[in-house]
């Protein structure tokens, strides 16, 4: 059979034509089993906890195969920004901050309905992905070190403070938390940062700058510091378990938001399933798990929580609570406030 | 000799980094001449030199380079100080013992960097060991001890002294006991001995010892991070901020190459110095090193206390983390950096040993050092014979190439390996992580080879082949159990290394090659939990075993030492 220049170039045409709706129509169709789904995310708890509780019921209704890539976040945004429009991913998990931009800068997908617990989710939650847990940033003291009860962000600037503080590096949750809030409690906001970074400067000197969960706990056991900016979460654990003289306070002003949440890379081969899994991330088994083990709060509101747990949450009216920022802003000005940070604060 | 042999000697190692390195170094190169950041931009663009200029006219930055490069030096001066006595010990150990010491020195690369920290947090906290010590006789408590530019040089001369003990331990072990018997019977004292037969014939080791501490230790950040607490600025950590969490590649890219070409200064810098302390090498006249009498006695006097009590030290601070590891593996606590003892738990080794996920890691992890190991000291081989043995033009520039990946911090391969991350998931996962592995492990290999090459007995060789045996004959009958000693030390060092790789695999790990580092550090990114601990005595315990077994096949001294 002979093909002439003009049919060739028809079947080009029509072969350009055809080929995003095969990308479409493999992307939305039905899973099959042997599917595999590759899901970006923290080692430990939560890789333990999604295995759990969304893994398995996943695996059972569709016969698929998860695979996970587990590290930290920068490095995950990082290659899913490499990977964008092809990526390795079908679902990673970002930080509240990162996520919004991801999805303004293509990398990933805005959420939608196609995930059927999305109207469920707080509407804070609804942005940049899917927030799957909240995990409040707060003040943490030794209670023994403080005269009186730490109740609003501008404690942290009492005297009996001074050299005394382990201040949470920027960029990061906590070290953004504590910026965002230094700024808005002091009269400022995201937009005229000015006045936090000044404050944070009286506050000098550091007794440390602490770099992560793990490290200010530490610094905390060995008298380093005692009053730090952390997730309530882990502290409320480390209270528990190791340090009953930690304090977790509630500020007038409301804790920051941090949030962990579910994105769908753009170009994902595996649409669908990537959409149940985050459903069933967002199921009440899956929610629950987290709250009970590590204290996280869930994003949707058709859940009900043991008494007990309430407490040491973050639920209902104080999800309305919980201090917002424009995070699009946020991020855009990260490496300009990164190296402030580092010349004015840390350095 | 044919003139080809030095450039066939050379031509594996150069091959695989081209195949391999040249890549990721050439987008490294191509980012730092873009004129901003944009994750999204295309590779190539109009070349521009505004990342230099940012950079060199930055007070901050320029500040942290140098801090980063008298960082470098002073961990490389105190691990060669508290190394020293630490290789003389071991190369004076019988040989029943040696596995055993062998794996104290090991101890550090075989802990996890959080334990290490960990290690030093608890002797230098304010209520740490020293300051609990001091506080015994009244005095005390210094607050000041951590998170300063001396913490961080303690913590990192504790995880890289292993690299210059065992350069120093093969060039020890070469020096035949004939040469002491002569020194003693020309009335030398020991302090004596040490200064004018080992001292200078130890300055082969001493410099592989050198200038791989100094390269290690300049381009380490997760433990300058974690003891510095941000008061203590290294390159390594602004190009791992600007590179992942500002998504700023080409500043990033940019001060990687600024430290390379700092560091490629330095090794020049050492070689020559070194090259002029050593003439006997290149085959020039050289004259017997002699000491003032009076420093002599003063020595004499000093020498002793002062091995005893250098020794002492670098074993405590090798060991510290030995101890740290074994309680907290039992230790029933949620966090593996908790300080105190809570409860008596095996948990978390049921967790390492049955739950799955961390043996299947710990195979894969075993596998791929292994193979990795091997194919490097394959490489390195040849390329120490050629550096040693042959003189072509060349050969200098070769020598720079191969010790590139050592110089060019591992987050800006990593940064390299990303845009190219479509060509390295294309090859089968477990072939690209080994291609990695032996690029990072490459340059040590051939560092410390080409000292255990330098100190090869040429007469031995000459012998053989006077008495017929031909270059295979040699090579397995002369050349290799002449090497064995340093063969052991480097192959171990390699596999360690690649073993505990995480940076760059980091970037390259797929669902199905998740290495042990590559897990614990992604259960770190939430709240590392003590199965770390229970894989580090687990590990300690695989290679002390290893180690005996390895002695009893090959054994880790040289032939005359016998």
């Amino acid at each position: 059979m002979s093909v002439t220049r003009r049919e060739f170039g028809k079947l080009v045409l029509a072969a350009g034509a055809a080929a995003p709706f095969s990308i479409v129509r493999s992307a939305r169709a039905q899973p099959k089993p042997g599917d595999e789904l590759v899901v970006g995310i923290w080692g430990g708890a939560q890789e333990r906890i999604v295995r759990q509780h969304v893994e398995k019921a996943l695996v059972a209704k569709f016969g698929c195969k998860v695979s996970y890539v587990l590290g930290a976040t920068p490095e995950r945004r990082a290659r899913a920004y490499a990977e964008r429009g092809r990526p390795s991913f079908d679902v990673i998990y970002l930080n509240i901050f990162e996520s919004r931009q991801a999805v303004k800068d293509g990398v990933t997908q805005p959420p939608s309905g196609t995930v059927a617990q999305f109207a469920n989710l707080y509407d804070i939650a609804k942005l940049g992905g899917y927030g799957v847990a909240f995990n409040p940033v707060t003040i943490v003291y030794d209670r023994r070190k403080a005269s009186r009860p730490v109740r609003s962000w501008k404690d942290i600037w009492n005297p009996e403070w001074k050299g005394r503080i382990a201040w949470p590096v920027y960029p990061g949750a906590q070290g953004t938390a504590g910026l965002l809030m230094a700024a808005k409690v002091w009269g400022g906001s995201e937009k005229s940062i000015d006045i936090g970074f000044q404050k944070i400067r009286e506050l000098k000197p550091f007794a440390a700058i602490q770099q992560s969960q793990e490290q200010v706990l530490q610094m905390f056991d060995q008298g380093v510091c005692d009053l730090s900016i952390e997730f309530g979460s882990v502290c409320r654990r480390y209270a528990e378990t190791r340090n009953p003289n930690l304090e977790i306070a509630n500020p007038v002003e409301g804790q920051a938001v941090a949030m962990n949440v579910a994105c769908i890379p753009v170009g994902t081969r595996n649409q669908k399933l990537a959409e149940e899994w985050i459903n069933l991330h967002l199921s009440p088994p899956c929610m629950l798990a987290y709250a009970r083990e590590i204290y996280y709060s869930p994003t949707v509101r058709n859940i009900e929580i043991a008494a007990e747990l309430e407490p040491k949450l973050v639920l209902g009216p104080d999800v309305r609570k919980l201090v917002d920022f424009d995070w699009e802003h946020v991020i855009r000005m990260q490496p300009q406030w990164s190296s402030r940070f580092n010349r004015e604060i840390a350095g | 000799m044919s003139a080809r042999a030095g450039p066939a000697l050379a031509a594996p190692a150069t091959v695989w980094l081209l195949a391999t390195f040249a890549a990721p170094f050439g987008v490294v190169i191509l980012l730092s001449l873009h004129p901003h950041a944009d994750p999204f931009a295309p590779l190539f663009t109009q070349p521009s030199a505004a990342q230099f200029r940012a950079i060199l006219t930055d007070s901050f930055y320029l500040r942290v380079i140098l801090e980063t490069l008298a960082l470098g030096a002073g961990v490389t001066l105190l691990a060669v100080v508290l190394g020293y006595p630490v290789a003389l010990w071991l190369a004076r150990m019988p040989g029943r013992w040696r596995p055993l010491a062998f794996a104290v020195i090991l101890v550090p690369l075989l802990t996890n960097v959080a334990v290490r920290s960990l290690g030093i947090v608890l002797l230098l906290a304010p209520d740490g060991l020293i300051n609990q010590v001091l506080g015994a006789f009244g005095l005390g408590p210094i607050r000041g001890m951590l998170y300063t530019h001396g913490a961080v040089a303690l913590a990192l001369a504790q995880a890289f002294m292993p690299f210059a003990v065992l350069a120093l331990y093969d060039v020890l072990q070469g020096t035949s006991p004939r040469v002491h018997e002569a020194a003693r019977s020309l009335g030398a004292s020991p302090a004596v001995r040490f200064w004018t037969v080992d001292f200078p014939l130890s300055l082969p080791g001493l410099r592989a010892g050198v200038m791989v501490v100094f390269l290690v230790s300049s381009t380490a950040y997760v433990s300058a991070t974690m003891i510095g607490g941000k008061k203590v600025w290294t390159t390594g950590m602004l190009v791992w901020e600007e590179a992942l969490q500002n998504l700023n590649a080409p500043t990033a890219a940019a001060l990687a190459l600024i430290m390379t070409a700092c560091s490629i200064g330095f090794i020049a810098a050492c070689g020559f110095a070194f090259a002029r302390l050593t003439p006997w090498l290149a085959g020039r006249p050289v004259e017997a090193w002699s000491l003032p009498a009076r420093l002599v006695r003063a020595l004499d006097l000093a020498a002793p206390a002062a091995y005893r009590s250098l020794l002492a030290v670098a074993l405590a601070l090798l060991l510290l983390p030995l101890v740290l590891v074994c309680i907290q593996s039992f230790n029933d606590v949620p966090q593996a950096t908790a300080a105190g003892f809570r409860a008596f738990t095996w948990r978390w080794y049921e967790a390492v040993l049955f739950g799955g996920a961390y043996v299947d890691s710990f195979r894969l992890s075993i596998e791929i050092a292994v193979v990795s190991a091997t194919v490097a000291l394959a490489l390195a081989m040849p390329a120490a014979f050629a550096l040693v043995r042959h003189r072509f033009t060349g050969l200098t520039a070769l020598a720079g190439i191969w010790a590139l990946p050592l110089s060019l911090p591992l987050v800006a391969i990593g940064v390299g390996m990303l845009r190219l991350l479509q060509l390295y998931t294309a090859l089968p996962p477990f072939l690209g992580i080994v291609a990695v592995h032996v690029v990072v492990i490459l340059p040590f290999s051939i560092a410390l080879l080409q000292a255990s090459v330098q100190q090869l007995d040429r007469a031995q060789e000459e012998a053989a082949a006077t008495l017929g045996a031909g270059a295979l004959r040699r090579l397995a009958f002369v050349i290799v159990p002449g090497l064995a000693p340093g063969l052991a030390a480097t192959g171990i060092i390699a596999f360690l290394l690649s073993f505990g790789e995480v940076t760059v695999t980091s970037f390259v790990t797929t669902a199905r090659t998740i290495t042990l580092p590559v897990r614990i550090y992604a259960e770190a990114s939430f709240s590392l939990e003590p199965t770390v601990h229970a894989v580090s005595t687990l590990l300690i315990i695989v290679t002390i075993l290893a180690l005996a077994a390895l002695n009893r096949a090959v054994r880790l001294d040289r032939l005359y030492a016998r």
